[in-house]
C-alpha cells in the first residue's frame, strides 16, 4: 500500500511510518507532500489534517494508527507514550525518554538527506525501544 | 497564525484550547487570532489546533501572515519575550528562596524547577535575558546539594 503523510517528518511521522512497516504493512511505500491536495488517490494519509490517523481526541498520530488497527501491545503502547509527549507534550504520561527521543530527531534532521532517508535511519531506534520494553515492561 | 471562532458553550473546548495555545506561548493579536513565528514545527502544532476548534463546532484557519511594518514585528517578539522573562524570573526567585531551606525540600523544588525550566524553554521563541538566570539559580541549588554531601 502507499501511505503518503506531510514533508519534513519529525518523531510523530518517523514512528508511524515504522509502526505501518512493522505491524500494518511490511510492504508500505510512502510519499511526502506539502499540501493534503497533493495525496495520491490510492493512498492512505496519516499525520495530516483531516486524516482518520491523525491527532484525534488528544491522541497523536501512532496512537490513532495503534486503535485503528487493533493493535494491542504494550511495548508499542509505551512507544505511543513517548511519540505522544515528544510530539504533544502535554504531560498525559510520564516519558522521561521523550526529551531525549526528540532531541535524537531533531539532530537526525540536520543530517538526513530527505523524509525517506530520516525514516530509514530512525527505525532502528523505534526497534531497539521495542526490543527493550518488550522484555522490560 | 490562526484564526478561529468557538461557540461559547460548552467551555471545555474554549479552556483547553486556551491551555493548549499558552502552552505554544502564542502571540494574542486580538481576541481568537494568535500567532508564532513561522517554522514547519509551529505551523503543525497551529494546524493541529484548528483541527480541535473544526472538531468542537467552531471555524478556524492558517494563515502565513506577516506585520507590515519592522516596528510591529519588533513590538509582538518583544510582547512574547516580556512574558517568557516574567517566567523565569518567577523561577529565578523560587529557587533563590529555597537556597536556605532543609535539603529534602531542596531537592524536590530542584527537580520541581529543572521540570518548569523544560517547559519554558518549549515556548520559548525568542532570546530571553532571563532564561540563563533562571538556569544559574536552579542549578546553584544542585551544586548547593553537591558541595554539602562532599563536606
Amino acid at each position: 500500500m502507499i501511505w503518503a503523510t506531510r514533508r519534513h517528518v519529525h518523531i510523530d511521522r518517523t514512528a508511524c511510518a515504522w509502526l505501518l512497516r512493522r505491524f500494518v504493512d511490511p510492504a508500505a511505500e510512502f510519499v511526502f507532500v506539502d499540501d493534503p491536495d497533493e495525496v495520491p488517490a490510492d493512498a492512505t494519509p496519516f499525520d495530516m489534517r483531516g486524516a482518520e490517523l491523525g491527532h484525534r481526541d488528544g491522541r497523536c498520530s501512532f496512537e490513532s494508527i495503534l486503535i485503528r488497527y487493533q493493535i494491542d501491545d504494550p511495548a508499542l503502547e509505551r512507544i505511543g507514550q513517548l511519540v505522544h509527549e515528544a510530539d504533544i507534550a502535554d504531560e498525559r504520561y510520564d516519558s522521561p525518554e521523550a526529551p531525549g527521543i526528540d532531541a535524537i530527531l531533531r539532530g537526525l534532521t540536520l543530517t538526513a538527506g530527505g523524509d525517506q532517508q530520516l525514516i530509514d535511519q530512525t527505525a532502528p531506534l523505534y526497534d531497539a525501544l521495542y526490543s527493550l520494553w518488550s522484555r522490560t515492561g | 497564525m490562526l484564526a478561529y471562532r468557538l461557540p461559547r458553550t460548552p467551555s471545555t473546548p474554549r479552556i483547553t484550547l486556551w491551555r493548549k495555545l499558552r502552552r505554544l506561548g502564542v502571540a494574542q493579536i486580538v481576541d481568537c487570532v494568535v500567532a508564532l513565528p513561522a517554522t514547519a514545527d509551529t505551523r503543525e502544532q497551529l494546524e493541529w489546533l484548528a483541527e480541535d476548534v473544526v472538531e468542537a463546532g467552531g471555524e478556524a484557519t492558517i494563515w502565513l501572515a506577516e506585520p507590515t511594518t519592522s516596528a510591529e514585528h519588533r513590538r509582538l517578539a518583544a510582547a512574547m519575550t516580556e512574558r517568557i522573562d516574567a517566567e523565569y524570573r518567577a523561577i529565578t526567585s523560587e529557587a533563590q528562596s529555597t537556597v536556605g531551606r532543609p535539603a529534602t525540600e531542596r531537592r524536590r523544588t530542584l527537580a520541581r524547577l529543572r521540570r518548569e525550566l523544560r517547559r519554558v524553554a518549549t515556548r520559548q521563541h525568542f532570546p530571553a535575558d532571563q532564561a540563563q538566570v533562571a538556569r544559574d539559580a536552579v542549578e546553584g541549588l544542585a551544586d548547593a546539594a553537591a558541595s554539602e554531601a562532599a563536606a
